[in-house]
C-alpha cells in the first residue's frame, strides 16, 4: 500500500462521512434529543479536517476548521440548532464534497467562482464565530504547573555548547517515558559532547520506588538547532521534569543583535527575551510563576520589592546575564524616546496656520489702532497702546517660532545619501554638518530637501575627484562634502560645499558658447559664467551617470529655491572646490518692514535687508539726471528711483531719500520720496493676475486700511546692478 | 525486533497514512478503528506505544486510555492523544487518564513520527 491508496481511502471515507453529516442535517430539525446527531456531525468534519492535514489538503483544512468550530459552539449548547444554521451547514458540505472531488481530479487550482463560494461561506460562519474564545495556547498548560525548581550546583559553562540540565519527575517512567529515548532523540539535532548522571537524589535501597525515576542529567550538547527546537524534545516530560537550557555564548551576539533589532515598542522585559529567542514561552512562564510566588511570600510581611524577571531566569540558568543586560537597555532606549516624545504636542498645521494669520489681523488691527490713538493724543492711551503693540509683537514672535524648525535633522539624513552613493560610486567621501541648530520655516525645510539632495549628489559625482587625481593635487585621499546653514541678515543661508576640482570656468563658457546659451562677444564675469550650470539642457559632464549629469537638475534646483523666494549663487575655485550657496527667506509670514512712501503710495522693504539711509543731496540731484550712481563715502553706490520704476504720478519733492539695501553682499540704493519707520508686516500674497510683477513680491495692509506694496529686494538689486552696467547713452 | 506502535483511530485513511510513515522509518504497527477494538487487539502483544483519537465511537479515547492504564503488561506504555487546538478540557481528562504526550490535530505524517520517535526509536 502506497500513499496514493491512502488518498483514495480518504476520498471514499470522505464522502461517506459527507453523506452521513447531510443525512445527520435533514434529520436533525425534526429530532426531540438532538445531541447524537450533533455528535456525528461534529465527528464527520472533525475527522475529514484530521485526515486532510495528513495529505497537506491545506485548504480543506482551512475550511473544515471553521466549520468545526461552529459546530463545536452547536455541540456545547452556545448555538441553537435552526433551520438557517442547517441550510449553511449543508452548504458547507456540498462546499467539502467539492474540495474533495477536485482533489481526486488532481487539477492545479480551485476555479475562482468555487474558491468565492468558499469564501463567502466562511464569511457567514465567522458571524456565528464572533464571540468565540481564543483557544488558550500550549504553554499556558505549563504556567497551570506549578513548576518544581531545584537548584542546582555547577556555573556557568564556558565551552561554546549549549548547556542542558535536566531533573526528570519521579512519575516520568510511570507514564511510559523513557529517558534514553529524548537523548536518542536529541541526539538527531546535534551532536552530545557529554552527559553527566546525576544520581545525588537516588535514595537508600530500602526508601527506593523502583517505578519512580530519580536522574538527574547535565548535557553537553552541540548543536545549531534554535532554543525552541532543543525544547521540543522534551515536549512530553515538559510537565513533568525541571529544565534549563543555556545557549552557546556564540550565541550572545545573536541574541543582542536581535534585541537592538526589535522595534521601538514598549515591550516587557520576558516578551523581549522570547523574541530574540533567548528564552522559550515555556521558560517565561515558568519565571513567572517563580515571580508570582515570590511576590506572593515577599510583600506581605516585608514590603520587600518583587525579584526582577531578569533576574529570576538569570539565577535560573535560562539566560545570560549580558543577554539581559543588553534587554534592558533597549528597554531604557525605548523608554527614552517615548518620554522625549510626550514633551512635544503635536499640532495640526492648519491650525498654526490659521493662528499665525489671525495674529497677522491682530498685527494690522494694533497699527489701526495705534494710528488713531496717536491723533487722540492722549498720554494715557498712547502709553497703554504702545504696551499692546510690544505684547503683539512678541505673541507674534513665538507664534512664528512655532513654525520654525531646526535643520539639522534634514541635513542628517545626507549622511545615508552620502554613505551610498560614495559606494556607489566607488569614492571615499565624509559629509560634515554644522550650524545644524539654525532655524526655518518648516514648510521651508519640508521643500529644501529634494534640491539639497540634487546638489550633494552633484557634488559627490562631479566635484570630488578620484582617489588618484586627489593625491596628485595634494590633497587628502578622503574627500569631504560639507553641509553648513547660518543666518544672514534676514535670510537663512544654507551652503553646500566639496573640497573637489572646483568648477572649470572656461570649460562651462566653452560649452555655452557652442549651445548658444551666450554669444562670443559677450564678456561675462566669473559668478555669471558659473550660473549658467542652472540654465535647462547644460552639463559639462564628460560622461552621464545616473547619479547627475543628466544635464536635468540643476534648473530644476534652482527653479524649486525660486519658487521658495531663495536665491543660489557659486563660488568655486579650480581644483579647490565649490560652495553652492542658498539664501532663503527666514519666514513666509510676518516680517519686520521699513515704510517708504513714493509720492501717494507706501512700499514695505523688508528691514533685515535696509543697510542705512541717505538723504539726497542737491548736488546729486542735478547729476541724477545724467547717471545712475552716487558716491557713498567714496563707493559706488547704483540706485534706481522708484517713483520711475513704478511710475508713480505726481513731481518729485525737493527732498528725496535713498535707502541702502543690501543683499547677497550686492549693495543698492532706491530713491524715496519719505521714510515713515518701521512697520510690523503681515505678508498677503499676491493675485495669480500679478504673480510675474517684476520687484513687487507681496503686499500688505496698513493701519489705516490701505494697502502697501512690498518690495522684492533681491530682485530689484539684480535690476540696479544690472542698470548700472548698461552705460546710459 | 523492531517496536511496535498501535494507531486507534475511527478514520480508516488516518490510521492507514501514520501507519505508512511509522512503517516507512522501521516500526510495526497494529490498527485499531476505535477504543473497543483497540482494546481487544491488545491482548497477547506487546506493544510499545500508543496513538490514539480522543472523538471515536464505541469507546472514546480517555476511556480507552483509563482501560489500557489498568492492563498490568501496559502500565508504562507510552501513549500520545491526538486532539484538536479546542480540546483543552479534554486534554486535561486525558493527562489525568495517564496520557502525557498530545499531538495537535491536523498534522503532518513526519510531526507524528517526530513525536513518536521522541518517545521510542524503531
Amino acid at each position: 500500500m502506497n500513499m496514493d491508496q491512502v488518498l483514495q481511502t480518504f476520498i471514499v471515507e470522505s464522502r461517506e462521512l459527507l453523506q452521513d453529516m447531510e443525512a445527520s442535517l435533514l434529520r436533525i430539525e425534526s429530532e426531540t434529543e438532538q445531541s447524537e446527531s450533533i455528535n456525528a456531525i461534529f465527528r464527520a468534519a472533525h475527522t475529514i479536517k484530521g485526515s486532510a492535514g495528513l495529505f497537506g489538503l491545506d485548504d480543506i483544512v482551512a475550511f473544515t476548521h471553521v466549520l468545526e468550530s461552529v459546530l463545536d459552539k452547536v455541540r456545547n449548547n452556545e448555538l441553537e440548532i435552526v433551520s438557517d444554521l442547517v441550510a449553511l451547514f449543508l452548504l458547507c458540505g456540498d462546499h467539502m464534497a467539492l474540495l474533495i472531488d477536485h482533489v481526486e481530479s488532481r487539477a492545479d487550482a480551485l476555479d475562482v467562482d468555487k474558491l468565492q463560494a468558499g469564501a463567502s461561506l466562511l464569511e457567514k460562519l465567522s458571524i456565528y464565530l464572533a464571540a468565540q474564545p481564543v483557544a488558550a495556547p500550549q504553554s499556558a498548560m505549563a504556567a497551570a504547573h506549578e513548576p518544581r525548581v531545584e537548584t542546582t550546583g555547577g556555573g556557568l559553562v564556558d565551552n561554546d555548547n549549549w548547556h542542558i540540565s535536566l531533573r526528570f519527575g519521579r512519575d516520568v517512567l510511570r507514564n511510559g517515558m523513557d529517558p534514553l529515548s529524548f537523548f536518542r532523540y536529541l541526539g538527531t539535532l546535534g551532536e552530545i559532547i557529554g552527559i553527566t548522571t546525576l544520581v545525588d537524589a537516588i535514595p537508600t535501597a530500602e526508601d527506593m520506588d523502583a517505578e519512580s525515576c530519580y536522574l538527574g542529567y547535565e548535557i553537553n550538547f552541540k548543536s545549531e538547532a534554535d532554543k525552541v527546537v532543543i525544547e521540543g524534545v522534551f515536549e512530553f516530560v515538559r510537565d513533568d521534569c525541571v529544565l534549563h537550557i543555556l545557549p552557546p555564548h556564540s550565541r550572545m551576539g545573536d541574541f543582542v543583535q536581535m534585541l537592538s533589532d526589535l522595534p521601538e515598542e514598549d515591550l516587557l522585559l520576558g516578551e523581549m527575551l522570547v523574541r530574540c529567542g533567548t528564552l522559550t514561552r515555556h521558560e517565561l512562564a515558568q519565571v513567572l510563576a517563580i515571580q508570582a510566588q515570590d511576590s506572593v511570600s515577599h510583600d506581605d510581611t516585608t514590603g520587600e520589592p518583587q525579584k526582577p524577571l531578569g533576574e529570576i531566569a538569570v539565577a535560573q540558568r535560562m539566560v545570560q546575564p549580558e543577554v539581559v543586560e543588553a534587554a534592558l537597555e533597549k528597554q531604557k532606549q525605548v523608554k527614552d524616546s517615548k518620554a522625549k516624545q510626550q514633551q512635544l504636542v503635536r499640532v495640526d498645521a492648519e491650525k498654526l496656520d490659521q493662528l499665525i494669520n489671525l495674529i497677522g489681523e491682530l498685527v494690522i488691527a494694533g497699527a489701526g489702532v495705534n494710528i488713531l490713538a496717536r491723533r487722540n493724543g492722549q498720554t494715557a492711551l498712547l502709553e497703554a497702546v504702545s504696551t499692546l503693540s510690544r505684547m503683539v509683537e512678541e505673541v507674534r514672535d513665538s507664534a512664528l517660532s512655532m513654525r520654525m524648525v531646526q535643520i539639522g535633522e534634514t541635513f542628517n539624513r545626507f549622511q545615508r545619501v552620502v554613505r551610498d552613493v560614495s559606494k556607489e560610486l566607488g569614492k571615499d567621501i565624509v559629509l560634515s554638518i554644522s550650524g545644524a541648530e539654525t532655524e526655518l520655516d518648516k514648510t521651508v525645510v519640508e521643500k529644501i530637501g529634494d534640491p539639497l539632495t540634487h546638489l550633494v549628489r552633484n557634488s559627490m559625482d562631479h566635484g570630488i575627484e578620484n582617489a588618484e587625481l586627489r593625491t596628485e593635487r595634494g590633497k587628502p585621499a578622503q574627500g569631504t562634502v560639507r553641509l553648513n546653514a547660518y543666518h544672514e541678515s534676514g535670510s537663512i543661508v544654507i551652503e553646500v560645499s566639496d573640497d573637489g576640482g572646483g568648477l572649470n570656468a572656461e570649460r562651462i563658457l566653452a560649452k555655452a558658447i557652442e549651445k548658444g546659451v551666450v554669444a562670443p562677444t559677450q564678456s561675462l564675469t566669473e559668478q555669471e559664467i558659473f550660473k549658467l550650470i542652472f540654465e535647462a539642457g547644460f552639463s559639462t559632464a564628460d560622461k552621464v551617470s545616473n547619479i547627475s549629469g543628466r544635464g536635468v537638475g540643476m534648473d530644476v534646483v534652482r527653479r524649486n529655491i525660486e519658487a521658495l523666494r531663495g536665491t543660489i549663487e557659486i563660488t568655486s575655485q579650480y581644483t579647490v572646490g565649490t560652495t553652492m550657496r542658498i539664501r532663503l527667506p527666514l519666514t513666509l509670514a510676518i516680517i519686520d518692514g521699513f515704510l517708504v512712501a513714493v509720492g501717494k503710495s507706501s512700499f514695505v522693504i523688508p528691514l533685515d535687508m535696509v543697510v542705512e539711509c541717505v538723504e539726497m543731496s542737491d548736488q546729486d540731484r542735478q547729476a541724477l539726471q545724467e547717471r545712475n550712481y552716487v558716491n557713498l563715502r567714496n563707493e559706488v553706490l547704483p540706485f534706481i528711483r522708484l517713483r520711475n520704476l513704478f511710475e508713480v504720478e505726481g513731481e518729485a519733492p525737493r527732498r528725496e531719500n535713498i535707502v541702502v539695501v543690501q543683499y547677497a553682499g550686492q549693495k543698492a540704493g532706491l530713491v524715496v520720496d519719505g521714510l515713515l519707520g518701521e512697520f510690523q508686516t503681515v505678508i498677503k500674497p499676491l493675485g495669480s493676475l500679478f504673480q510675474h510683477l517684476q520687484g513687487i513680491g507681496g503686499s500688505t495692509i496698513l493701519g489705516s486700511g490701505e494697502v502697501a506694496l512690498i518690495l522684492d529686494v533681491p530682485s530689484l538689486v539684480q535690476k540696479v546692478v544690472q542698470a548700472e552696467m548698461v552705460p546710459t547713452v | 525486533m523492531a517496536k511496535t506502535v498501535m494507531v486507534v483511530d475511527d478514520s480508516a485513511s488516518m490510521r492507514q497514512a501514520v501507519s505508512i510513515s511509522l512503517k516507512g522509518a522501521g516500526y510495526d504497527v497494529i490498527e485499531g478503528s476505535d477504543g473497543k477494538d483497540a482494546l481487544s487487539k491488545l491482548k497477547g502483544q506487546k506493544v510499545h506505544l500508543i496513538i490514539s483519537d480522543v472523538n471515536m465511537p464505541n469507546m472514546d479515547g480517555i476511556t480507552f486510555v483509563t482501560e489500557v492504564k489498568k492492563l498490568p503488561a501496559y502500565k508504562f506504555t507510552p501513549v500520545i492523544m491526538l486532539t484538536t487546538e479546542a480540546g483543552e478540557a479534554k486534554k486535561a481528562a486525558g493527562q489525568a487518564a495517564g496520557a502525557k504526550a498530545w499531538v495537535v490535530k491536523p498534522f503532518k505524517p513526519e510531526q507524528m513520527l517526530n513525536a513518536v520517535s521522541k518517545l521510542i526509536l524503531p
